[in-house]
C-alpha cells in the first residue's frame, strides 16, 4: 500500500504545482492546500510499517489484536494538518488585502510589489 | 591583560559620550577625553622597557575552532602607534570641545571619535590577523559615518565612496591575510612573524603580498586608489586631521612594516612598495599645488607623506623603517596642527578657500604661529622636526636607489612639498586679503574659541621641541619599534653631507616654485583618466549591470515560480541520475477488503483534486477540495489512525468554511474575471504548465518511491515509541504520547506557529492602522464596505446557542480523555473552533463581541503558549529535565490521568481554539482593511 501512497504524493504534488501557476490567487492558495494534502501523503507512504491496528496499547502495555499502525507518521501528520490550516488562513487573508490593494486576483496584475 | 585595555577603554568611553551628550557641554566632554586618552598614552609609554624585553602577548580564546581568537600583541612597533594614536587623539578631542558649539553635535562626534580610536587601537595591538581585519574594516565603517557626520549630498557621497574603496581593499585583504594565515599554518601574529622563511617559499607568496598590496594601498591612499581622501574632507576637521591623516590613513603604512619582517625582501615586495609609493609621492605632491580648498590641498600634501612611508618601508634590508616612523610621527604632529589650523580659519571666516582668504595673522595670531612653525616643519627646515624625517628619507633614498631617481622624484616632490608649506602660511596669513574676500571674512569673522589654539600650539611646540630634543626624546621610542640599536641626530656628526645638499637644493626649488605660484596654479593640464573617474566608471557599470538584471524581473510572479521549479527539476534530475535507487524492493501487497476501499478513497481524493482543478467557479472548486479531504479522512480512518482521521475531519470543515468566507470577503467582479480568464491564456503556456507540474510530480514520485524502498527495516523509533508510551507517559494512545511528551518540543513550536499565523490574519484583515485619510486622498477608489455576516434568523440562532456549549462538552471531554479515546487536545481546539466559527457567522462580528464577551481570542492563543511553555519549564524547578513528565496522583475515573501532559492538552486547546477564534474574528471583522 505504500507504494500507492507514494504513487499519490506525487499525482497531488503535481496537481499542487498546476496551481501555483494559475493566475488567480484563489486558485493558487487552492494549490497550496493540495501541497500540504501531498506531503501528508508522503508521510503516510514512509511509516515505518502498515498495520491493522490503531496504535493504542492495553493496561498490559500489548497492542491487542496485530500489528498496529506507525505512531509516529501519525503525530506528525496531527500537527501538519493544523498547520496546514493556520498556514491557509494566512495564505487567503493575504488574497484579501492583495485584492483591496492591487483591485485584482490575477498574479499579474499585482506588479507593485517593489513598494 | 593590561594590553587589552588600549582597545577596550575607548569603546567605554564611546558609551559614556553617548549617554554625557544630551547634558553636557562640549568643552566639558573634550577635556574629559584629553585626560582619559593622554592618560591611555602615558599608560602606553610606562610599557615601553617591559615591551623592549619581550613583545607582550594575551590571548583570549573566542572561536577556537577556526583559529579566531581575540588576541592582543604589543611590541615596539604596535607601542609607537599606541602612543601617536592616543596622543595626537588627545590633543584632537581637546580641539573638538572648542570646535563645536552643540553638546548634542559634540556628543555624537566624540563618541564616533571614540569608537575609532577604540578600533584603530585594536588594529594596531591586534596579536591575530583576523582580529586585526575585523579592527581594520571597524575603522573603515567609523570613517564612513564620520565622513558623512554632516549628512549633506557631498558628504554622503564623499563617505560612500571611502567606504567602497576601502572596503573593496578590505576584502582583498581578508582573503590575503586569510592565504597567509594558511601557508603560515596559524592566523596567530606571532607565528606568522617567526616564518617568514616558510612564506616567502610558498607557491601563495604572490598572491597574498598582491591582495594585502590592495588592503594596504587602498586604506593608505596609494595611487591609484588615492581619490577617496580628498573626497573624505566633507568629514568636521578635527576628524580630517585625526583619521585622514595622523592615524587611519597609516593603517595600512603599520600594517606593511608589521609585515614587512615576514613577507619584506623579496623582488615583488621592494618593487611594488618603491613603485607606487613613489608614483603617489610626485602625484600628491603635484596635486596637491593645484588645489584651491585648504583642506584638499593637505588631504594630497597627505597622500603625498604616505606615498613616502610606502616608498620607505619597501626599501631593501629594512633601511627605511627608522625613517618611515620618524616620518610618521613628524608628519603627525605637523600635519595635525595644520589641519586644526585650517578648521580654526574655516570657523572663523566661514571659507576655507585660498583664493578668499588673506591677511589673518592679526586676527588669529598664535594660529598664524602654528601655520608658521608647523609649515616649516613641513618642509623639512632645521631644526624641526619635519627637517629630520626628511633627512632620513633622502638619506635612505641615497642609499639604496639610483641617484636619478633620488633626484627625480625624492628631490622635486620635496620642493613642491615645500612650495606646500609656504602657500598654506603666506597666503593664508601673510599676503593681503584679496579684495572680495574682504567683504566676506571680514563681515562674516568670528574670533576662535579661547581654547582652540591650545592643542595645536602644543603641537608646534612638540614639533621644535623633538625636532632640538631628537636624540634623547625620539630614539628609544623608535629604538624599539625597529628592534635594533639605532642614532638619530638633528645634524650629521660628520658634517654636510650628501642628503643634506638635495635637502637645501629641496628648499631653494621650494622657494622658487612658491615664488612663481600664481603660473604652475594656472597651467591646464591634459586630461589623464584619474582614479576617481574609474570609480566612478565602476559604480556607473555597476549600476547599468543592476538595471539589465531588473529587466528580466518582469513583474510576473508566476514566472518566478516557473525558474524556481525549473532549478528544483534539474537539481532533482542531476542527484537521482547519482543517487541510484534499487525499485525492485518495492512491493505492491494488497491484503484485505480495507486495503481495497483505500484504494478507492485515494482515487476519490485525487478525482476530487483534478475536478477542483478544472472547475471555473471557485465556490465549486472549493467544495471539491473538501470532498477530497473527507476522502482522505476515510483515509486516516482504514490506516487506521483514529487521532489524525478526527483531526481531518474536522479541520477539512473548518478550512471549507475558511475559504467560502475567504470568496465573500473577496470582490465579486474580481473573482469573476479571474475566473473567467481561467482557461484563456494561451495553449503554449497551459502545455508548459502541464510539462513542469508534471516534471515536478515525476520527481517527487521517485522521491517518495526512494524513501519507501531504502527504508530501514524493524525496529524503528516508532517500535520504540509504541512499548514506551504506557510506562513513560501513563497513556495508551501512543499517537498522543507522542504528541505531547515524546515530541512535545515539536509540538509547542507547532502551535506557536499555528498563534503567529492566526495573529497574522487578524493583524492583515482587522489591523488597527486607521485608512480613512488615504481613502479621502483616493476618492475614485472608493470600495464599498466588506460583506457583513449576519444570517440572524430564530432557528440559526438557536442552533449556534445550543450548538457551542455542546462542542466546548465535547472539547473537555476529548482532552480529559486524550490519552485513552481518539482525540486531543487538537482536536479540542478545533471543535470548540466550529462551534465559535457558527456564532461568528450567524450573529457576525458586533453581535459575537456582544453577547460573549468572555471572548479574546489574542489572549487565549497567549494563555496556551504561556501554560504550554510554564507546564514544560515547571519541572526544572525540581531540577528535572525541560518537559519531564509528571503524573498527578489522583483518584479518577477509568481513562481519565491526571498528568503534566494533561495540562499540555488544555494549552493545546486554548491556543488552537484562540488562533480559530483570532481567525474567525478577522474574516467578519466590518473594518476596510488598508488600500492604496
Amino acid at each position: 500500500m505504500n507504494v500507492l501512497f507514494a504513487l499519490a504524493t506525487g499525482a497531488m504534488f503535481a496537481m499542487g504545482v498546476f496551481q501555483l501557476l494559475r493566475r488567480d490567487l484563489i486558485k493558487v492558495a487552492m494549490g497550496f492546500y493540495i501541497l500540504f494534502t501531498a506531503i501528508n501523503f508522503l508521510l503516510l507512504a514512509v511509516g515505518a510499517f502498515e498495520g491493522e491496528h490503531a496504535a493504542y496499547v492495553n493496561a498490559a502495555n500489548q497492542v491487542e489484536g496485530g500489528q498496529p499502525s506507525d505512531p509516529l507518521v501519525q503525530a506528525l501528520i496531527l500537527t501538519a494538518i493544523v498547520i496546514s490550516f493556520g498556514s491557509y488562513a494566512l495564505l487567503t487573508a493575504l488574497i484579501v488585502v492583495a485584492s483591496r490593494r492591487f483591485r485584482t486576483v490575477n498574479t499579474d496584475g499585482i506588479d507593485r510589489l517593489q513598494r | 591583560m593590561e594590553i587589552a585595555l588600549f582597545a577596550a577603554i575607548p569603546f567605554l568611553l564611546a558609551l559614556l559620550m553617548a549617554g554625557l551628550r544630551e547634558r553636557s557641554k562640549p568643552g566639558l566632554q573634550g577635556g574629559l577625553l584629553t585626560l582619559a586618552l593622554a592618560g591611555l598614552s602615558l599608560f602606553g609609554l610606562l610599557q615601553l622597557p617591559t615591551v623592549t624585553a619581550q613583545p607582550g602577548i594575551y590571548i583570549l580564546e573566542w572561536v577556537p575552532q577556526i583559529g579566531l581568537a581575540l588576541s592582543f600583541y604589543l611590541d615596539g612597533l604596535a607601542l609607537l602607534f599606541v602612543v601617536l594614536i592616543t596622543a595626537v587623539g588627545a590633543v584632537i578631542t581637546f580641539y573638538s570641545g572648542t570646535y563645536f558649539e552643540d553638546g548634542r553635535k559634540s556628543g555624537r562626534f566624540l563618541a564616533l571619535l571614540m569608537a575609532f580610536t577604540g578600533a584603530m587601537l585594536g588594529l594596531v595591538t591586534a596579536g591575530n590577523v583576523l582580529t586585526l581585519f575585523i579592527a581594520w574594516e571597524l575603522t573603515s565603517i567609523i570613517s564612513f559615518l564620520l565622513i558623512g557626520f554632516y549628512g549633506d549630498e557631498k558628504a554622503r557621497r564623499g563617505s560612500l565612496q571611502a567606504l567602497l574603496v576601502t572596503g573593496g581593499g578590505g576584502l582583498a585583504l581578508l582573503v590575503g591575510l586569510l592565504l597567509l594565515a594558511g601557508a603560515a599554518g596559524s592566523s596567530e601574529l606571532a607565528v606568522i612573524l617567526s616564518s617568514g622563511e616558510t612564506l616567502r617559499a610558498h607557491p601563495w607568496y604572490g598572491a597574498i603580498a598582491i591582495l594585502i598590496f590592495i588592503g594596504c594601498f587602498s586604506k593608505s591612499a596609494q595611487w591609484p586608489l588615492h581619490f577617496w581622501l580628498p573626497g573624505a574632507m566633507t568629514a568636521p576637521t578635527p576628524a580630517s586631521a585625526f583619521l585622514h591623516s595622523a592615524t587611519m590613513v597609516k593603517a595600512g603604512i603599520y600594517l606593511l612594516a608589521r609585515l614587512q619582517p615576514a613577507l619584506g625582501e623579496t623582488a615583488l615586495w621592494q618593487g611594488a612598495l618603491i613603485g607606487f609609493g613613489l608614483i603617489t609621492l610626485l602625484v600628491g605632491a603635484a596635486l596637491a599645488l593645484r588645489q584651491d580648498d585648504l583642506k584638499g590641498a593637505l588631504a594630497y600634501s597627505t597622500v603625498s607623506q604616505l606615498g613616502v612611508l610606502v616608498a620607505l618601508i619597501g626599501l631593501p634590508g629594512g633601511e627605511g623603517l627608522k625613517a618611515a616612523l620618524v616620518g610618521i610621527l613628524a608628519h603627525a604632529l605637523y600635519k595635525g596642527a595644520l589641519f586644526l589650523t585650517v578648521g580654526a580659519v574655516d570657523h572663523a571666516t566661514g571659507t576655507r578657500d585660498l583664493s578668499k582668504l588673506g591677511g589673518l595673522r592679526s586676527a588669529m595670531p598664535a594660529f598664524a604661529l602654528v601655520a608658521l612653525i608647523s609649515g616649516l616643519s613641513m618642509a623639512g627646515v632645521p631644526p624641526l622636526f619635519g627637517f629630520v624625517g626628511k633627512e632620513l628619507f633622502i638619506e635612505a633614498s641615497l642609499k639604496t636607489l639610483p641617484l636619478l631617481v633620488t633626484l627625480a622624484v625624492v628631490t622635486v616632490s620635496a620642493a613642491l612639498t615645500v612650495a606646500m608649506a609656504f602657500i598654506l602660511f603666506w597666503d593664508v596669513f601673510m599676503r593681503k586679503a584679496p579684495e572680495q574676500a574682504d567683504s566676506h571674512a571680514e563681515s562674516h569673522f568670528h574670533p576662535p574659541q579661547r581654547w582652540m589654539a591650545a592643542g595645536p600650539l602644543g603641537m608646534a611646540a612638540l614639533s621644535v621641541g623633538l625636532g632640538l630634543g631628537i636624540s634623547p626624546l625620539v630614539t628609544p621610542l623608535v629604538e624599539a619599534a625597529v628592534g635594533k640599536p639605532i642614532s638619530l641626530y638633528l645634524f650629521p656628526p660628520g658634517g654636510i653631507n650628501q642628503a643634506f645638499i638635495l635637502s637645501m637644493i629641496a628648499l631653494a626649488g621650494g622657494g622658487a616654485i612658491f615664488a612663481t605660484r600664481s603660473i604652475w596654479r594656472g597651467w591646464r593640464l591634459p586630461t589623464a583618466p584619474t582614479g576617481a573617474a574609474i570609480y566612478q566608471g565602476l559604480v556607473r557599470g555597476v549600476e547599468w549591470c543592476a538595471d539589465q538584471l531588473l529587466k528580466s524581473q518582469n513583474g510576473r510572479i508566476r514566472h518566478y515560480l516557473i525558474v524556481i521549479l525549473l532549478a528544483v527539476i534539474a537539481l532533482m534530475s542531476v542527484t537521482s541520475l547519482q543517487n541510484a535507487v534499487d525499485f525492485s524492493r518495492l512491493t505492491l501487497e494488497i491484503r484485505d477488503a480495507a486495503d481495497v476501499l483505500k484504494i478507492v478513497l485515494i482515487v476519490l481524493s485525487l478525482g476530487a483534486t483534478l475536478t477542483s482543478i478544472l472547475f471555473r467557479k471557485h465556490l465549486l472548486a472549493a467544495l471539491a477540495l473538501g470532498v477530497a479531504g473527507y476522502s482522505i479522512g476515510g483515509l486516516f480512518l482504514l490506516e487506521p489512525a483514529p487521532d489524525v482521521a478526527l483531526v481531518q475531519f474536522l479541520v477539512e470543515t473548518l478550512a471549507t468554511v475558511l475559504i467560502i468566507m475567504i470568496l465573500v470577503r473577496t470582490s465579486d467582479t474580481e473573482r469573476a474575471e479571474a475566473m473567467a480568464q481561467l482557461w484563456s491564456g494561451s495553449h503554449l503556456g497551459l502545455w508548459r504548465d502541464i510539462a513542469i507540474s508534471g516534471a515536478v510530480g515525476i520527481g517527487v514520485t521517485l522521491f517518495a518511491l526512494a524513501a519507501v524502498a531504502n527504508r530501514g527495516s524493524t525496529p524503528t523509533i516508532a517500535t520504540w515509541h509504541l512499548e514506551n508510551a504506557l510506562p513513560q507517559t501513563a497513556v495508551s494512545d501512543v499517537v498522543a504520547s507522542i504528541v505531547t511528551d515524546f515530541r512535545g518540543m515539536d509540538t509547542l513550536i507547532e502551535i506557536n506557529v499555528f498563534g503567529m499565523a492566526a495573529l497574522g490574519v487578524l493583524a492583515l484583515l482587522a489591523g488597527t492602522r486607521a485608512n480613512e485619510k488615504k481613502e479621502g486622498e483616493h476618492p475614485e477608489k472608493a470600495f464599498p464596505p466588506p460583506y457583513r455576516f449576519e444570517f440572524s434568523d430564530a432557528l440559526n440562532r438557536l442552533a449556534a446557542r445550543v450548538v457551542l456549549p455542546v462542542a466546548l462538552l465535547i472539547a473537555v471531554a476529548h482532552i480529559l480523555y486524550a490519552g485513552a479515546a481518539p482525540g486531543d487536545g487538537f482536536t479540542a481546539g478545533v471543535i470548540a473552533g466550529l462551534g465559535i466559527a457558527l456564532w461568528y457567522i450567524v450573529f457576525g462580528y458586533e453581535g459575537v463581541r456582544a453577547r460573549l464577551y468572555w471572548l479574546h481570542p489574542a489572549t487565549m492563543i497567549g494563555i496556551g503558549l504561556v501554560l504550554a511553555l510554564i507546564n514544560a519549564a515547571l519541572p526544572l524547578l525540581a531540577e528535572r529535565a525541560f518537559f519531564a513528565f509528571t503524573l498527578f496522583p489522583a483518584d479518577l475515573p477509568a481513562g481519565i490521568k491526571l498528568a503534566s501532559t494533561t495540562i499540555f492538552e488544555f494549552a493545546i486547546f486554548a491556543s488552537v481554539f484562540g488562533g480559530i477564534s483570532a481567525i474567525m474574528e478577522a474574516l467578519t471583522h466590518p473594518k476596510e482593511v488598508e488600500t492604496l
